[in-house]
């Protein structure tokens, strides 16, 4: 489903000295795989990840996501892309806090330019009330509790049926029992629904979520 | 569409959370709004005061007043209605032209009028019977001077509606007085409706006595006159009587000596002078809409830095460029626009009152294009804060604290 060949990050300092965030690197991900891509702070996981997510572009090296070669699509085709086929869950929750819990999982409905199988309300309520957050749906975000944020923040991702979730550091921000119950809802997605999910951590114990590690170090695949 | 609807939602929201820093960015376009409209609705307002001052006249008036005063549509530097004079001669003469109905000449002179309440200096207009009916008058009381009064040389006027009250307290009272010119006695015989205005644009009708000619000769020994008012059978003939006059007058006259007017074309070198004058302040008025945009610029990229993070993460949620792009603008189209609204509220506002001492009105046409205008300011000045947001590159403005 993703294929990264040869990829390379390279961020230029000055003119003696080229810092590479992620070097020659070589990662496939087939559907319905939970993945785990892990390494300490600054070895390049996010880089891999944000790339892998179509929010950056490598600077050699390419990248396929569905057979298509994402240096050959537009910017809009890849803002399609991330709306439709990819959904994020951030280490910092990144919800808008001055929408509501519910705008905040309907937002990627607003900028789907594809008819809808769905209706968005229906759809954004129905996985709130599953994920226990009922009675938090006009509730402004920076109102909850970082469990409760994550977790909006999940139903954000899901709310456009996408393959695939990145999750970086989800559970960076929780305490380790938060942090559990956040990874069984990722596992639970990715054995019941079939979302395909890679899951950026430095924590082995979250790694252990997934059924493969990628190991990073350094901006190499090790 | 949802699209659109959302977006102006935000913003909406987004102004009632920062409602005093959305008024202070608004207020530039305001005050500049508000200036552009009131100045507007003053020159439409004078325009048609000096238009309806003309109006009265009827469109098959023809004046020939000495001098040149009109040259290319305009006032010409060396205008002077004063240099040189008519006589009987050109009485004649104009009689002689074809379709020329009547021939009123105008003499005017400055005299003391002893009123029964009040005693002051006015001006006597001394003419013929036509002048009612070329001037536009209608009686209130009594009677005009007629045809057999000017044969006679009777020694009759007949007085504005403002002379009448201002001098004998009601336009009853003032008919059988007298008046003395020089130590010649007039008897008022009648007063005229009260024609209004008076004061910029155009001379009060309504302050003026009205005299036969014949017997202005007594203080005119000359026998010369300043104007000559023609009237034609109707307003079809006004340019073909144009032409014969001058033909006639230049076998008499030089070209600079005279001049052949019309109401509506003194009307148009008046309204033109006022609008140029009028464009000149708008356009001072207009520059505060600038100086508007430049504020709602500024705020503009204050918002889009204090907004990077939410940039990011619409972004990454599948936001395209256009659409980072159109919210921005919308906001700032939307900031523009409810300073342009306030602006023109406030503006008729401003108009209610000035319509108590001025004819100044507001027409649809200036509000929309005061909407027009000040919705084009947003755009201009909001679209290059709105493209430095959407040109953020995602990665950056999602891992942006």
């Amino acid at each position: 489903m993703i294929k990264l060949v040869n990829v390379s990050k390279e961020y230029i300092i000055d003119s003696e000295y080229t810092f590479y965030a992620l070097k020659k690197a070589n990662v496939e991900i087939k559907e319905k795989e939970f993945v785990s891509i892990m390494g300490p702070s600054g070895s390049g996981k996010s880089t891999l990840m944000h790339i892998i997510g179509l929010l950056d572009k490598p600077t050699t090296g390419k990248v396929f996501i569905l057979e298509r070669e994402i240096s050959k699509i537009t910017d809009d085709q890849l803002s399609t892309l991330r709306n439709e086929f990819v959904g994020f869950v951030f280490q910092q929750f990144n919800l808008i806090n001055k929408l509501t819990v519910l705008e905040n999982v309907m937002l990627p409905t607003i900028y789907c330019r594809k008819e809808l199988d769905f209706d968005p309300t229906d759809r954004a309520v129905e996985i709130l009330e599953n994920f226990g957050l009922k009675g938090k749906m006009n509730s402004y975000p920076n109102k909850l509790s970082g469990g409760q944020q994550q977790r909006v923040a999940i139903a954000r991702a899901l709310m456009m049926k996408p393959k695939l979730i990145l999750a970086d550091e989800p559970t960076g921000n929780l305490d380790s029992k938060t942090g559990h119950e956040i990874m069984m809802l990722l596992e639970k997605l990715n054995k019941e629904e079939k979302i395909t999910i890679v899951l950026v951590t430095h924590e082995t114990d979250i790694a252990a979520y997934a059924k493969r590690v990628i190991k990073i170090r350094d901006g190499e695949i090790v | 569409m949802k699209n659109i609807i959302f977006i102006f939602k935000s913003a909406i929201d987004d102004f009632s959370r920062n409602k005093l820093r959305t008024f202070l960015t608004s207020l530039g376009i305001l005050i500049g709004v508000f200036a552009v409209v009131v100045l507007i609705a003053l020159g439409l307002g004078l325009k048609k005061y000096i238009s309806d001052q003309f109006e009265a006249m009827g469109k098959n008036t023809i004046f020939l007043v000495p001098g040149r005063i009109l040259s290319g549509g305009g006032f010409s530097g060396s205008a002077s209605s004063f240099t040189g004079s008519f006589d009987n001669r050109d009485i004649e003469i104009l009689k002689r032209i074809d379709n020329v109905v009547s021939v009123g000449p105008l003499t005017l002179k400055s005299i003391k009028v002893n009123g029964l309440i009040k005693e002051d200096f006015a001006d006597i207009m001394f003419s013929s019977e036509v002048l009612p009916d070329i001037m536009g008058f209608e009686i209130e009381t009594g009677r005009f001077f007629d045809k057999t009064d000017v044969t006679k040389r009777a020694k009759v006027v007949f007085i504005g509606n403002k002379i009448a009250t201002d001098y004998y307290g009601s336009a009853e009272n003032a008919i059988g007085q007298k008046v003395t010119v020089n130590n010649v006695k007039f008897m008022i015989i009648g007063v005229t409706k009260s024609k209004g205005g008076g004061g910029m644009g155009g001379p009060d009708y309504d302050s003026y006595l009205y005299g036969p000619y014949t017997t202005g000769y007594i203080f005119n020994p000359d026998k010369k006159f300043f104007r000559l008012m023609v009237k034609t059978t109707n307003e079809n003939y006004v340019a073909q009587v144009k032409e014969d006059i001058k033909k006639e007058f230049l076998k008499r006259y030089e070209e600079e000596e005279f001049s052949v007017v019309e109401p509506t074309e003194l009307l148009s070198a008046i309204t033109s002078i006022f609008s140029v004058l009028n464009l000149i302040l708008v356009a001072i008025a207009a520059i505060s809409l600038l100086v508007g945009g430049i504020g709602i610029m500024n705020i503009m990229y204050v918002t889009v830095s204090d907004r990077i993070k939410e940039i990011g993460i619409r972004r990454a949620i599948g936001a395209r460029k256009s659409d980072i792009l159109s919210q921005f603008l919308a906001e700032a189209v939307l900031l523009s626009s409810i300073g342009g609204i306030l602006g023109i509220a406030l503006a008729y506002f401003g108009v209610f009152f000035a319509q108590k001492f001025f004819p100044a009105y507001i027409d649809l046409l200036t509000v929309a294009i005061a909407l027009g205008v000040s919705s084009a300011i947003g755009i201009t000045f909001g679209v290059f804060p709105a493209r430095k947001a959407a040109n953020l590159e995602p990665v950056e403005a999602i891992r942006y604290e």
